[in-house]
C-alpha cells in the first residue's frame, strides 16, 4: 500500500507536467485506436452482416471463427505477424518489422473478431419476423442491410465499443512487431509496459493513468451514443 | 406478369402443387385459383401445413413439384407481426420503400393504410409502445398500403385476447375485400373463417381436401374427415347410414323419437354443453341445452335436425385410415 501511495504521488506531477514525450504517445495512441477501429468496422460489419443475415455455406464455420479469435492471446497474433513480415519470409519485402504501420495493422487484425463476432450476434438477435417480411414484401439487399443495421445499433455499438477497447488496450501483438521502440511506436499500454520493464514505476503509473482517463473518455461518448440509438428519436406522446 | 387478369378474372393458379420442408412433403398435390373480387380462407388444424402452402403460392418457397401461375404482385403478411424500432408512420413507409414506391408517395399512402385500419391516430408512436391489437393492425396497414394484386395473410388475428380479435375482424371485414384484388387470409378458428371468408380453402394433412363457400360447406360436408373438421362432432347409427351432426343440430324434445342418457355436462356461457350417450349403442351426440338443464345420468329425450349422411362402410374405412 505505501509503494502505491508513493508511486501515485510521483505519477501526478508528471502528468500534469505535460512532457512531450507524453503527448506524442497519447496522440499516437488515438491514432492507433481511431484508424484500427475504423478499417476493422469497415471491413467486419459487412462479414458481420453477411454472417448475420445469410443462408450461404460455410457461414458456420466463419462465425464459429471469430467467435475463436476473441479468445485468441494478442502475443500469438503478433508472433504470427512477426514469423510473416521477418525479411526472409513471404511478406518480408515490405519492411513492416517495428514500423508505426505494423502496429496500425497488428491492432487493427486483433480488433476485427470483435467487429464481425458481436456485429453477427446482434443481427441473429433480431426479431426473425422482421427480415422476413421485408424479404417477402421485396427489399433489396441494401434495404435489409440498412434495415438489420439501423436494427440492431445498439448491438452494433457495442461491437465497436469492443473494438475500441481493443485497439487501446491490447500490448502483446505490437510489442512484438512494433519492438516498443521508446518514443517512436510506443502506445500508451505499451509504453506503461515498457516503463515497468525498466522499474520506472511512477512513470509507468503515470502513463496508466491517463490511458484510463482516455479509455474513460472515448467509452463514456459511445456509450452516450448507444443510450441515445436505444430510443427512437421522435415527438412520443403517450396519452395523445 | 400482367397478361390481362380480367380476362379470366384467375390473378392466381396452382396445379399439383407440392412442397416440401426438409425432408418431409408437407403439402401434396394442391390444385387451386384464386379469382379477383374474392376473399378465401385457408382453414385447417395445427400442422396442416397451411403457412408452408401460403409461403408457396406467394413465392416465397420453391414447390417441389406442380407449378403456380400468378397474375400480378404478391403481398404476404407473416404470421409474426414484428416492426421496425421506429415510428409507426416508419415503418408502414419502409414497406412502401421495400415494395417500390417512390418516395413522394409513400407518406400518404402510408396515412391511407393506417386510417382504413383504423390506427392513423397511432402513427406517430413508437412502434414497440402499442398493443398487441395495435401491432396487427399496424402490420395489416404495412401490405394494405402496397395495393398488391394478390393478398396474403397468415393468421392475422393470432395471438389476440377476444376482444381485440372481435373488433380487428369486424374492421377486417370491410378492409380485405377489394374488388380488384384477391385476398387469401390463413386463420385458424373456424369463427374468423365464416365472418370472412366466400370461400373456404381446407387443409388437412398437407391436401386440400374440401373447396367452397362456408354455408355449403357446413351444409354438405364432402366427407367424414372434412366433416367432423368443421365441428361435426355427434355420430348417430341409422341403419346403413352414418349421421353426422353438429351440437345445433341436436334438440332436447320430451316427444323426440331418441332416447340418450347425459353422459357429461360441460357449462357454457349460454347454457350447457352436454355429451349425450344414446340408447342401444348407436352413438355419441352433442347438443347445447339452455338452462335449467339436464345433469349427468339423466334421461333424456331429443330429436335430430339436419346433419351430415355417409355410407357406415365410407366411415368403417375413414375411421380405419385414421
Amino acid at each position: 500500500m505505501h509503494l502505491l501511495w508513493e508511486v501515485l504521488k510521483g505519477a501526478v506531477p508528471l502528468i500534469l507536467h505535460g512532457n512531450p514525450y507524453l503527448l506524442s504517445i497519447i496522440w499516437f495512441t488515438i491514432q492507433v485506436a481511431a484508424v484500427a477501429t475504423a478499417i476493422a468496422a469497415v471491413a467486419g460489419l459487412p462479414i458481420g452482416l453477411a454472417i448475420g443475415l445469410g443462408r450461404f455455406r460455410g457461414r458456420r464455420g466463419l462465425q464459429l471463427l471469430a467467435n475463436a479469435s476473441l479468445g485468441m492471446p494478442p502475443v500469438l497474433v503478433g508472433l504470427f505477424l512477426y514469423m510473416i513480415w521477418v525479411p526472409q519470409a513471404p511478406l518480408g519485402s515490405l519492411h513492416l518489422i517495428w514500423t508505426k504501420r505494423a502496429v496500425f495493422i497488428a491492432q487493427t487484425v486483433l480488433a476485427l473478431p470483435y467487429i464481425v463476432a458481436l456485429t453477427a450476434a446482434a443481427i441473429q438477435g433480431l426479431p426473425p419476423g422482421l427480415l422476413a417480411q421485408a424479404r417477402a414484401l421485396g427489399a433489396g439487399r441494401r434495404q435489409l442491410w440498412t434495415l438489420a443495421l439501423r436494427e440492431a445499433r445498439v448491438g452494433v455499438l457495442a461491437a465497436v465499443i469492443a473494438a475500441l477497447g481493443s485497439a487501446l488496450a491490447e500490448v502483446g501483438a505490437i510489442v512484438i512487431v512494433g519492438g516498443n521502440i521508446y518514443g517512436f511506436d510506443q502506445t500508451l499500454a505499451s509504453a506503461a509496459l515498457y516503463e515497468a520493464n525498466a522499474a520506472h514505476y511512477e512513470d509507468s503509473v503515470a502513463i496508466g493513468i491517463v490511458l484510463i482517463v482516455l479509455i474513460l473518455l472515448l467509452m463514456g461518448g459511445l456509450g452516450a451514443l448507444q443510450q441515445r440509438g436505444s430510443g427512437i428519436r421522435m415527438r412520443f406522446h403517450p396519452t395523445t | 406478369m400482367t397478361d390481362a387478369p380480367a380476362a379470366e378474372e384467375v390473378l392466381l393458379r396452382c396445379e399439383h402443387l407440392s412442397v416440401r420442408r426438409g425432408e418431409s412433403e408437407v403439402v401434396r398435390d394442391v390444385s387451386a385459383e384464386l379469382h379477383v373480387g374474392e376473399l378465401v380462407a385457408l382453414l385447417g388444424p395445427n400442422g396442416a401445413g397451411k403457412s408452408t402452402l401460403l409461403d408457396a403460392l406467394g413465392g416465397v418457397l420453391a414447390p417441389a413439384q406442380g407449378r403456380v401461375e400468378r397474375h400480378g404482385r404478391v403481398a404476404i403478411a407473416l404470421q409474426a407481426p414484428d416492426l421496425a424500432r421506429r415510428s409507426v408512420l416508419a415503418n408502414v413507409t419502409l414497406a412502401l420503400a421495400w415494395w417500390g414506391v417512390p418516395r413522394p408517395e409513400r407518406e400518404e399512402r402510408a396515412h391511407e393504410a393506417l386510417r382504413t385500419m383504423g390506427a392513423d391516430h397511432l402513427a406517430e408512436r413508437p412502434a414497440w409502445a402499442l398493443s398487441g391489437g395495435e401491432r396487427r393492425r399496424v402490420h395489416l396497414a404495412r401490405v394494405i398500403a402496397l395495393r398488391p394484386d394478390i393478398l396474403m395473410l397468415d393468421e392475422p388475428f393470432a395471438g389476440l385476447d377476444p376482444e381485440s380479435r372481435t373488433n380487428l375482424l369486424e374492421d377486417a371485414v370491410s378492409v380485405l375485400r377489394s374488388p380488384t384484388r384477391t385476398t387469401l387470409v390463413v386463420v385458424h378458428d373456424r369463427a374468423e373463417a365464416w365472418a370472412l371468408a366466400d370461400r373456404l380453402f381446407i387443409l388437412i394433412a398437407g391436401e386440400l381436401v374440401a373447396v367452397g363457400p362456408p354455408r355449403e360447406l357446413l351444409e354438405h360436408p364432402p366427407s367424414i374427415v372434412v366433416a367432423r373438421f368443421l365441428g361435426f362432432d355427434g355420430s348417430l347409427e341409422d341403419g346403413a347410414e352414418l349421421l353426422l351432426t353438429r351440437a345445433s343440430h341436436v334438440i332436447l324434445d320430451p316427444a323426440g323419437p331418441l332416447r340418450a342418457e347425459v353422459a357429461h355436462a360441460v357449462p357454457l356461457e349460454d347454457g350447457v354443453r352436454l355429451e349425450l350417450e344414446l340408447d342401444g349403442g348407436r352413438g355419441r351426440l352433442y347438443a347445447v341445452a339452455p338452462l335449467p338443464a339436464p345433469r349427468p345420468g339423466d334421461s333424456v329425450r331429443l330429436r335430430v335436425e339436419g346433419g351430415a349422411r355417409f355410407p357406415r362402410q365410407v366411415a368403417d374405412d375413414a375411421v380405419a385410415a385414421v
